[in-house]
């Protein structure tokens, strides 16, 4: 096992360092900095001055070494726009952003799994024909559209919740967060709603498909036999046997919602790091862009680490270094 | 003579497809005694399996029971209410399958799967559970059992595991024990330890039991009765012994006849021609009439009981029973 751990950090080293060149030759190919910094204007003195100040009259490989030798200090350098470290910058959002997307897939999850289990259950009922035309609906509408029908319904024409922005915000451990209140819970909730609508159609999807495999299995019929409650089988027995490919969606849609809640977040005026990066782009701040790109791969590799640690812990035949009798 | 614990009457269990209707378990009937160990025989698609899942409440649709009775120490099953049947079932009728890999759920703990089988049926506390748990393990036969209660199915041999299946059925304390083919997917070694060991455990407690199989030869060793399906029907019933000494019906010779034990060595096996008919489309009158080598132009006609001393079967034609 602490082998198995070794080996994942070892590779999960080598994604980053991969992730990072990429990053760097990609962002660098795209577009001039310089003109984007100083005025058009400005004296060729100047101009020449700026480059040598951002190191940008190096070679390319050599601005990646002191890129990397900076990372590797956790320093991300300064955002050319904003003129502050670009970690404070991303850390400010980030939270934002973090409480978005686990209220997200975390709703996805907790109502998804049992809908999709009831409607693996009794695949004929009138309620799951119900709870698959929501999962259809959450797979094929698009999220800019319902975030607007959502604003529109219950902040606009109900005035029961706030059309966007973040609110007031607890302060724990140094950094805002919106859940600790009421108040601030009332503006996580429409867009955490929008976001997790996808969620939820897929985890439907992913329950029923699990459990009627699983309901058909001898494993069932045993428990059956034995005398289990039909509650019972799908609560321990089902449950557990469908919970893998579960986490691992969970592991993968927390990444790509916190790398990617741009839409939901430029509706809902949410200040994450969605905004940020789009903002970056457009101004062409490039320190922001690498950094936040590098931010997003560590974040991918944590996920699919833990995700597949926690693997080991839902079947133990895989404890055994994969070695099942 | 003690009142029956079975009693099965024109049982029908069908299967309604689009193909149309397959009598998978047409008009079955026999008795069963407490403490009585029943031999059902019969090839694949003979309706054996779903004649067991009919009594304990578990015909998957779209199999339905159809008619006949089931009478359970007096109480009628068929038509029982979901939630009694549930309490009756592993508490009363318990069940074991054939192939213990696929029956323990793979990720829970045989421990676990154990206190579920108790819980299900009384207020029981996790530590009373595992207590009643290891004692049940010791006595079918696992060493050390109180410390595997924490073991995954995974880490048991397929003996093993089959042993702990028959110990989550015992557990209750069962009247009646359906064992589905419970020895095929063992070895031959291990098959003998387990029919053993079974046939002690239901003397020790007192447990009917009705073993399904298609291995006569694993029947003799262990039954005091034999029925043999053919197509959904109990083409032949009687003691064991005097069954596979001299068979009334045509059907169980061929069986018999085709156990390797029966041929001479370097002989050809010998088999019984043709295949079982489909359950869709069942030829009038006889059903093993186009395979039976004393089929004539009667047997297109429903075949009468022949009853013969405690022995009954099916037949136009059957054979001479010895003496």
């Amino acid at each position: 096992m602490l082998g198995y751990v070794i080996q994942r950090l070892l590779q999960a080293a080598l994604v980053m360092l991969a992730m990072s060149a990429l990053v760097f030759a990609g962002v660098y190919a795209i577009g001039n900095p310089i003109d984007v910094l100083i005025s058009p204007d400005a004296t060729q003195d100047i101009r020449a001055e700026a480059i040598r100040r951002y190191g940008l009259d190096l070679p390319l490989w050599q601005q990646y070494l002191a890129f990397l030798g900076r990372l590797l200090r956790g320093d991300f350098g300064q955002s050319f726009v904003f003129g502050m470290p670009v970690l404070d910058l991303i850390l400010s959002r980030l939270p934002a952003t973090l409480e978005l997307a686990l209220a997200a897939v975390l709703i996805g999850t907790l109502l998804g799994v049992p809908l999709g289990i009831h409607a693996g259950y009794r695949p004929d009922s009138a309620l799951s024909r119900a709870i698959m035309a929501v999962s259809v609906l959450g797979f094929s509408v698009p999220t800019f559209w319902v975030g607007l029908i959502l604003i529109l319904t219950f902040a606009v024409n109900l005035d029961w919740l706030p059309a966007g922005d973040r609110g007031p915000t607890l302060e724990v451990f140094g950094v805002g967060w919106s859940f600790l209140t009421l108040e601030g819970l009332s503006f996580l909730l429409l867009p955490a709603l929008n976001l997790s609508l996808f969620k939820l159609a897929m985890m439907i999807r992913l329950s029923r498909a699990g459990t009627r495999e699983a309901m058909l299995t001898d494993t069932v019929k045993f428990a059956r036999a034995a005398g289990l409650s039909d509650l019972t089988i799908l609560r321990r027995h089902v449950l557990r046997l469908i919970s893998i490919p579960i986490v691992t969606v969970f592991g993968l849609e927390l990444g790509s919602t916190l790398a990617f809640a741009v839409v939901t977040e430029t509706i809902f005026s949410w200040p994450g790091v969605g905004k940020l990066i789009i903002d970056s782009i457009t101004s062409l701040d490039r320190p922001v862009m690498v950094a936040y790109l590098v931010l997003v791969a560590f974040l991918f590799v944590t996920i699919n680490l833990v995700v597949d640690l926690s693997y080991a812990l839902l079947d133990p035949r895989l404890r055994r270094g994969g070695a099942a009798a | 003579m003690t009142a029956p614990l079975l009693e099965v009457e024109g049982l029908r269990t069908h299967f309604l497809t689009r193909a149309g209707v397959a009598k998978a378990v047409d008009g079955v009937s026999f008795v069963l005694q407490p403490g009585e160990i029943l031999g059902l025989v019969g090839e694949s698609g003979s309706g054996k399996s779903v004649t067991g899942f009919s009594l304990i409440g578990l015909v998957d649709p779209p199999g339905r029971i159809v008619g006949g009775s089931i009478r359970f120490a007096g109480q009628e099953l068929v038509g029982l209410p979901a939630e009694q049947m549930r309490a009756l079932r592993g508490r009363r009728i318990a069940m074991v399958f054939q192939d213990p890999q696929a029956t323990l759920n793979p990720v829970l703990t045989i421990g676990t799967q154990m206190a579920l089988a108790l819980q299900a049926h009384d207020r029981v506390s996790d530590r009373a559970a595992a207590e009643r748990a290891a004692t049940m393990l010791t006595r079918v036969g696992i060493p050390d059992a109180a410390a595997r209660l924490g073991n995954y199915p995974h880490e048991f041999s397929g003996g093993m595991r089959q042993r702990v299946a028959i110990a989550m059925a015992l557990l209750n304390g069962p009247e009646l024990i359906i064992a589905d083919e419970p020895t095929t997917a063992l070895d031959v070694s291990i098959q003998a330890q387990i029919l053993h060991e079974m046939k002690a455990l239901a003397a020790e407690s007192g447990t009917a039991l009705i073993w399904i199989s298609h291995d006569l030869a694993t029947v003799s060793a262990l039954a005091h009765r034999v029925l043999v399906m053919y197509a959904g029907r109990i083409v032949e019933s009687g003691p064991v012994g005097a069954v596979l000494r001299a068979p009334l019906h045509p059907y169980t010779r061929g069986l018999l006849d085709s156990l390797p034990a029966m041929t001479e060595p370097g002989r050809r096996l010998r088999q019984i021609p043709g295949t079982a008919p489909s359950l869709l489309a069942l030829p009038p009158g006889c059903p093993f009439a186009p395979r039976c080598p004393r089929a004539d132009a009667a047997c297109t006609a429903p075949p009468p009981r022949v009853d013969h001393a405690e022995r009954r079967a099916l037949c136009h034609h059957p054979l001479e029973a010895a003496a």
